[in-house]
């Protein structure tokens, strides 16, 4: 009973992730100001670098600069929320799963397959391009999850190496087998028309797929709250023990949970292919999925929360580019700023875990108190 | 405050109108005074929540009272930190003593403080005043023996060792008998006796009244964090304390006895072996019926098979040989979900690992046993407003305190948390239910509630397995009882043939009646002479 009896469970309070990146900004701009001769100049180019500039001026009526740059960020927080998401839903079952890499890759070469193809009109490709991701990303899913369940084999150290055994399948496919003879480098022919995602925003790569995310992050949000499986998936992830007792199955939630990953690593993996390259690149660079693990990390896998962070996360890269262009800071401060930001998020118990008016108050009172009762 | 102690008797510690108000609001302690003697046993009495744990945290400088203070012969003290408390003289020793199980009572009981000659441990002298320290106070160790081999009696005197060696004067006990059976206890309280003969003072809490009245001097009663009632403990009777403790006269339970000899049996297991992997047998060959409508107790010292027997049952563990029936149905071997489904419902020993998802919602544990079938999911989809009034319904039905069916399940008492493992588990109308612990850690009036509950399920006709370390209970409660020692049943008596300490000769292996089952028609295991006599 002397025991330590402090709740096991501390509940994030809304305003924690704010306040963790207030903090880390803070030091990021102490750092700043020791490396920079101009900190400030360097300071404003990382926080609104990578807004539009709009401008109005009398002769050519309003203006809009920097548009690519914005898009940039938007592209990539739509990348990271899907990679988010397919990160977050095996850590809600404690599933320390990494695959969403090699789960991107072969879901993005699946729906290139399918749209290179299958000819015909966007309704038929767009959603055929569409299944074949999700059934690949959720079948290599299957696999880390079906070696944890059966032999007991470490999730993270077989995501890593499924992670190395995709991206090598992909590009043995790319090169021996979907190779364009005329690009002049390595890679897929272009997609046709019909397969592309249509653009929302001219001059970049903001496509339809915007219009999308709400609904794959609620449905990633339904599918943990409203769901015999995502029910299955927090109580395993929360007390597995417990899930054993009262009869669920388990193994077969370890499983899913990876697999059900999967699905939502095959939305980026459609985003790549199908709306930002266009086609596919043998030297499509891996390690995005470990963004969306930091995205996820932000979130604290909770689904509504990861396009916030999302967005979060790419406006700062973008930001990070414009202060290394237009002043004397390296891009590196700003990744030390990043990890800052996680450090800060992470380590929850620097920061009080209520902060209730009542316990301000009492918190101001105290020494009074003390004070009087001691006469 | 203390009006009933003795002025020649010299005041050691005490405490003046202490209050302690935690950070979320709750007031633990409102205006605690007590005053413990020099050389005495002081008992610290009431219920889980009652405040008696975050006295002995402030003794012990784990927390720091929020107003009133703590004196130490005559001076007023702050502990700001265990190690001050230390200083002062002040040892605790917790329930669950965490000992190495590797290493000897000797290295045990000096870790942390160690002999040493230059930078190495000094063995030979760790081993000597471990020893001296022993027979002082007539604890009865071997310093050299590895604490992995110790019963848990033995593991305690090396946590009381452990204090003693650290220069304590004062010794805070928490709990010293929940783990032990009958004939440790009384064990210990010899050994707390000699202590105090010895000039040591120890602060004792407990919720078990006999133990008040036997080993104590003088006790404090706490209620709802203020005391309550204050007197020397011999001039209390039973019933006197118990108001004092609830606040109101528990009628005690009378529970009308199931003879269920010559029914059918609706549960029988046969011949149950587990066999775990490093070739250790946890059960062996147990056999027994249950009856529709009737509880069978199981007694037994902690770790001698109860939990492998209960894990059999619930589906969780494969038994090595033998087979369970469930009304004539084969249901061993088939998991977990598969037996819940015939019928068989369990409340695991451990609580907070087993029994609840601390993180979750009061409504996500409810539904946890049925959520996969109407009315609270179809074709995979929950419906949550669905659990959500069950749950509330639940806690209204049950008396529980809780904020709402949405607050974490974590934020309830002990005592609380119970009672919705119970009603979870009760809503699956199980024929079968397997109760280990039920009312471990739980306050008395929970207990009650939670004990009414169990004959309630039995008089529907359900078949109960009680495992319990409270003979108390056991004794109250069943109808036939079998005692398990090393995983195999050695004695079967009927309820109200036997009593506390016939069971404890048969829980700590003095005495065992071979090849003895629990089944309906197995003779009952005959009453030794010296003990009946």
């Amino acid at each position: 009973m002397i025991q330590d009896t402090a709740s096991p469970t501390v509940t994030p309070q809304p305003w924690q992730l704010p306040a963790a990146i207030a903090a880390a900004l803070l030091v990021g701009f102490g750092i700043t100001a020791l490396v920079s001769a101009e900190p400030w100049r360097a300071w404003l180019a990382l926080l609104t670098g990578a807004l539009p500039d709009i401008r109005f001026s009398s002769t050519e009526g309003w203006q809009v600069h920097r548009l690519v740059r914005f898009g940039s960020v938007i592209e990539e927080a739509i990348t990271l929320t899907f990679l988010g998401l397919a990160i977050a839903i095996p850590f809600r079952a404690r599933q320390f799963s990494l695959g969403a890499d090699g789960q991107m890759f072969l879901s993005a070469l699946a729906a290139a397959a399918v749209s290179l193809t299958i000819g015909g009109p966007w309704y038929a490709v767009l959603p055929a391009a569409f299944a074949a991701a999700v059934l690949t990303g959720f079948t290599w899913g299957l696999v880390p999850g079906w070696l944890k369940a059966r032999y007991g084999a470490n999730e993270i150290v077989t995501t890593l190496m499924l992670n190395l055994i995709a991206v090598q399948l992909y590009r043995l496919v790319i090169t021996q087998w979907m190779n364009d003879p005329n690009a002049g480098f390595l890679t897929t022919p272009v997609l046709p028309a019909a397969a592309l995602l249509p653009n929302l925003l001219p001059r970049t790569n903001v496509s339809a797929m915007l219009l999308l995310v709400p609904f794959v992050v609620a449905g990633a949000g339904l599918l943990l709250t409203r769901t015999t499986v995502g029910y299955e998936i927090r109580t395993v992830g929360q007390a597995p023990a417990f899930a054993r007792q009262v009869g669920m199955p388990v193994e077969r939630t370890v499983i899913l949970s990876m697999a059900l990953g999967g699905i939502f690593a095959a939305f980026a993996g459609v985003h790549v292919s199908n709306a930002l390259l266009k086609r596919l690149p043998v030297d499509l660079t891996p390690g995005m999925a470990f963004e969306g693990l930091v995205v996820a990390l932000l979130a604290r896998n909770e689904p509504r929360a990861i396009p916030m962070a999302a967005f979060l996360y790419a406006y700062l890269r973008a930001g990070a580019q414009a202060m290394e262009r237009t002043s004397d800071v390296s891009r590196e401060v700003v990744l030390v700023i990043q990890a800052f930001i996680i450090l800060f998020v992470v380590s929850e118990r620097l920061l009080p875990a209520t902060l209730s008016p009542a316990r301000l108050l009492q918190w101001v009172r105290a020494p009074r108190t003390r004070a009087q009762e001691a006469r | 405050m203390s009006a009933a102690s003795t002025p020649a008797v010299e005041t050691l510690l005490e405490l003046r109108n202490v209050s302690k108000r935690y950070a979320n609001g709750t007031l633990a302690n409102d205006r605690v005074s007590l005053a413990v003697a020099r050389g005495e046993i002081h008992a610290i009495v009431g219920e889980n929540g009652a405040g008696k744990s975050t006295v002995m945290k402030m003794l012990y400088g784990l927390e720091q009272p929020s107003s009133g203070e703590i004196v130490l012969e005559g001076r007023a003290v702050a502990f700001r930190h265990p190690r001050d408390a230390i200083a002062a003289g002040i040892g605790l020793v917790p329930q669950h003593i965490e000992l190495v199980p590797s290493f000897t009572v000797a290295d045990n009981v000096v870790l942390g403080s160690e002999p040493r000659s230059g930078p190495w441990l000094d063995r030979p002298r760790a081993a000597a005043d471990v020893r001296a320290t022993a027979e002082r106070f007539g604890l009865d160790v071997d310093p050299h023996a590895p604490v992995r081999d110790l019963s848990i009696g033995e593991q305690q005197r090396v946590g009381i060792l452990k204090a003693l060696h650290r220069g304590a004067r004062i010794l805070l006990l928490d709990e010293p008998s929940a783990v032990l059976p009958p004939q440790q206890v009384q064990a210990l309280f010899s050994a707390l006796r000699q202590m105090a003969a010895a000039g040591l003072t120890v602060v004792l809490i407990t919720h078990k009244l006999a133990e008040v009245r036997e080993v104590s001097d003088r006790f404090t009663v706490l209620r709802g964090g203020q005391v309550t009632g204050c007197c020397p403990s011999r001039s209390a009777s039973e019933s006197e304390i118990t108001e004092m403790i609830v606040g109101r006269a528990v009628a005690p339970l009378r529970v009308q006895r199931v003879q269920a000899r010559t029914a059918q049996p609706l549960v029988s297991a046969r011949g149950l072996s587990v066999l775990r992997d490093d070739g250790r047998m946890p059960l062996q060959s147990v056999s027994f019926d249950i009856a529709a409508g009737e509880i069978l107790g199981i007694a037994g010292v902690e770790g001698n098979g109860q939990a492998p027997l209960a894990g059999v049952l619930a589906g969780l563990e494969t038994p090595a040989q033998g087979a369970v029936r469930l009304a004539g149905q084969w249901v061993s071997e088939l998991g977990p979900r598969a037996a819940r489904s015939a019928g068989i419902a369990s409340i695991p020993e451990d609580r907070l690992r087993d029994g609840v998802a601390l993180g979750m919602s009061v409504a996500d544990n409810v539904m946890a046993n049925r959520y996969h079938r109407p009315p609270f999911s179809r074709f995979g989809w929950l419906f949550a407003r669905r659990a959500h009034s069950e749950a509330r319904h639940m806690l209204h039905e049950h008396g529980v305190v809780a904020r709402s069916a949405d607050a974490p399940i974590g934020s309830l008492s002990g005592g609380n948390m119970q009672k919705v493992v119970l009603a979870r588990e009760i809503a699956a109308a199980p024929r079968l239910l397997v109760a280990s612990q039920p009312t471990r850690g739980v306050d008395i009036g929970a207990a009650q509630a939670l004990r009414q509950r169990l004959v309630a399920l039995r008089d529907q006709g359900a078949a109960v397995l009680l495992v319990s370390s409270d003979l108390d209970e056991l004794l109250a409660l069943s109808d036939r009882i079998a005692v398990l020692f090393q995983g195999r049943i050695v004695a079967h008596f009927a309820a109200g043939t036997v009593g506390a300490r016939e069971l404890g000769l048969y829980m700590t292996g003095l005495r065992e009646q071979a090849g003895a089952a629990a089944t309906l028609y197995t003779p009952f295991t005959p009453h030794s002479e010296e003990v009946s006599a």
